[in-house]
């Protein structure tokens, strides 16, 4: 096995076994983890008392039954999954959960938690342009730091914190690069690849998933770049998965040059800037800097030229949008960006992203016949 | 030189023979689909027809639900590529496709050069398809065939929700129950298809002609339906349920060129 195959077996086996990650991080360090929601959240504070922060992202193709009881069927597919996880106490060894309400699903759900960790819900403000929205997400940032140096036992020191988000920020300048390689080598990074790559940076310390992904890179850039005789896409959403679904993209030679998925590289799009300010404010400042997503307000709905920039710099020759199964947010942007995409004449294709469903038939004639037309 | 498009739905099988990439030699369909005996049967009625076996035919192109299925396929093509295809063969004015089939429903938008524009799809619903006016056929004890011929006799349209067909069912017998026309409720049925199919086909953005395939096109009920809530002109495809093989038959064609 080469190096990159073992780096992203390695990855794709974090990827698939949380469980274990953290099983394992508590066995190394003794300490224990701290679940957070989608979609943002300062994962730094987390990461600067030791504890392991982890994603929670829902699952892939789990059958939803006791979730039912709580949550109504046009829930988002994401909140119907950790729903029905909760039930099953899949998040009960978690220290915390860190939780932010960013739209009515969330909102709802942050005050129903049915597991047994205690729940830290903070808000993010919409009106985002104001200077008064820093100070208001630095208030709202003071007591997440509280109650995690509660429930966690763990002082949150402005130097812990400083590292941390030098941490997160070499993490995101790497992660970048991987987008970039990964667009330069379809035949090396496949669809399944990059997803897991990305995925497996919500179960690891950052500074262990940047050392993998900088070999990583370091090894593909190493190899001929070989010509791609397949259909390049950018894709956008709040994820793509399960992984049959990527299998899909790896079947038709679709390869994914770039990417707007929140679980993805909207993670990675802003960096904590340096400054005289302190670090809370710092990590703040971070939300108003957010472009390009269905979740954080932009009165110009700048999204629909984002993504048309970025197909033309990326060379792609398309975009698919995600569709998270009934997810608001990302249903009222559409319309704004279908209008954007067909005026530039920019192919685009939408299909809809359930992760509890397990036949793919219609989205693979969907993918098939997308492929076929361009 | 023979090609063959086999279009293996999920609710008939069909097979279209060409001779020279333009004459259609053999038009078989069977009334059921996917995972039972009705591709193999299609074909055996197809080669009858024509006189042909396997070995005659240059390019096999399989399309609809079950063409990976399919093992004697020389290629498979998506369904939406296959009917815009034969569409565009049948009538070169289309530009709005409406494809009602037994389990999905489509619209397709086509350039002047009969290259796809763009295409939406149902949701994973049977609301608006095939299966939808199978349910209410038997709910109404009545067949296919006789729905259209029945709706023409409504005097007026019963409300039927076009959202989900569990839902629909009990709606229809709910009327039944309270005496609403049987008629009345077909043509609501229809008008409940039609919703779902034209929601598809004012995202591409409409353009004339309007052109019907699939199944159900052979609704006259639908159709009218259709054309009411459009209100547009619509043209139903020749020998509607076998445009997907027809494609598929021209798609053999131009790779057995290649060859």
């Amino acid at each position: 096995m080469s190096r990159v195959e073992a780096i992203l077996t390695q990855l794709k086996d974090v990827a698939a076994n949380p469980a274990k990650a953290l099983a394992d991080y508590k066995a190394e360090t003794g300490k224990g983890a701290v679940g957070i929601m989608p979609v943002y959240a300062p994962e730094e504070m987390i990461h600067a008392t030791g504890f392991l922060p982890m994603g929670i992202w829902g699952a892939q193709g789990k059958t939803i039954s006791q979730a039912r009881t709580y949550l109504p069927p046009f829930a988002c597919s994401i909140m119907q999954q950790v729903m029905e996880l909760q039930c099953e106490g899949a998040y009960d060894e978690l220290s915390a959960v860190l939780f932010s309400v960013p739209c009515d699903t969330l909102k709802c759900l942050s005050q129903k938690w049915k597991g047994t960790s205690p729940v830290i819900v903070f808000t993010h403000p919409q009106n985002r342009g104001l200077e008064a929205a820093n100070q208001f997400l630095v208030t709202e940032y003071e007591l997440v730091k509280a109650q995690l140096e509660k429930y966690l036992g763990v002082k949150i020191t402005n130097v812990a914190l400083e590292n941390s988000i030098a941490v997160y920020n070499e993490n995101r300048v790497a992660m970048r690069e991987f987008v970039e390689v990964a667009a330069e080598y379809p035949q090396v990074i496949d669809a399944v690849s990059r997803h897991a790559v990305f995925k497996s940076r919500q179960f690891m310390l950052k500074e262990k998933h940047t050392e993998l992904v900088k070999e990583l890179i370091a090894e593909v850039k190493a190899m001929p770049v070989e010509p791609w005789d397949g259909k390049k896409v950018v894709v956008t959403g709040i994820m793509l998965e399960p992984n049959e679904l990527l299998d899909i993209f790896n079947e038709f030679k679709i390869a994914i040059v770039a990417d707007d998925l929140a679980q993805e590289s909207r993670q990675i799009r802003v960096d904590v800037l340096d400054s005289e300010e302190g670090p809370l404010y710092r990590l703040a400042k971070v939300w108003q800097q957010m472009y390009g997503c269905s979740l954080a307000t932009d009165t110009k709905k700048g999204r629909g030229k984002m993504l048309i920039n970025k197909t033309i710099q990326t060379g792609a020759d398309a975009i698919i949008v995600a569709m998270m199964k009934f997810c608001d947010p990302e249903e009222w942007d559409y319309p704004v960006m279908f209008r954007e995409f067909e005026e530039k004449g920019i192919k685009n294709l939408t299909i809809e992203v359930d992760q509890e469903v397990s036949s793919f038939e219609q989205i693979k004639t969907r993918l098939q016949s997308f492929v076929e037309m361009m | 030189m023979y090609t063959m498009g086999i279009d293996v739905g999920s609710a008939s099988s069909k097979v279209v023979i060409l001779k020279d990439g333009k004459d259609i030699i053999a038009s078989e369909v069977v009334q059921v689909g996917t995972g039972s005996t009705g591709p193999a049967r299609a074909l055996e009625l197809a080669y009858q027809k024509s006189g042909l076996t396997r070995e005659d035919i240059s390019f096999l192109v399989a399309t609809g639900y079950g063409r990976f299925a399919f093992d004697d396929a020389d290629k498979q093509i998506s369904e939406i590529s296959c009917h815009a295809k034969g569409i565009y063969f049948l009538v070169p004015s289309a530009r709005t496709i409406i494809d009602i089939g037994g389990q999905d429903a489509k619209a397709i938008r086509l350039e002047s050069n009969g290259s796809i524009k763009q295409f939406f799809m149902n949701d994973k619903c049977a609301a608006g398809t095939g299966r939808f006016l199978d349910v209410m056929a038997r709910v109404l004890e009545t067949t296919l065939d006789e729905m259209a011929l029945l709706d023409e006799q409504a005097t007026e349209t019963a409300p039927i929700s076009s959202t989900c067909t569990v839902f629909a069912e009990s709606e229809v017998i709910s009327s039944l129950s309270n005496g609403v026309s049987r008629n009345n409720i077909i043509k609501g049925v229809h008008l409940s298809v039609a919703s779902r199919a034209c929601g598809l086909a004012y995202r591409g953005g409409l353009e004339m002609d309007v052109v019907m395939t699939g199944g159900v096109a052979q609704n006259a009920g639908v159709v009218r339906a259709v054309a009411g809530v459009l209100k547009k002109e619509v043209i139903v495809a020749p020998n509607p349920q076998t445009t997907g093989a027809l494609g598929a038959a021209l798609f053999a064609y131009e790779a057995a060129q290649k060859r």
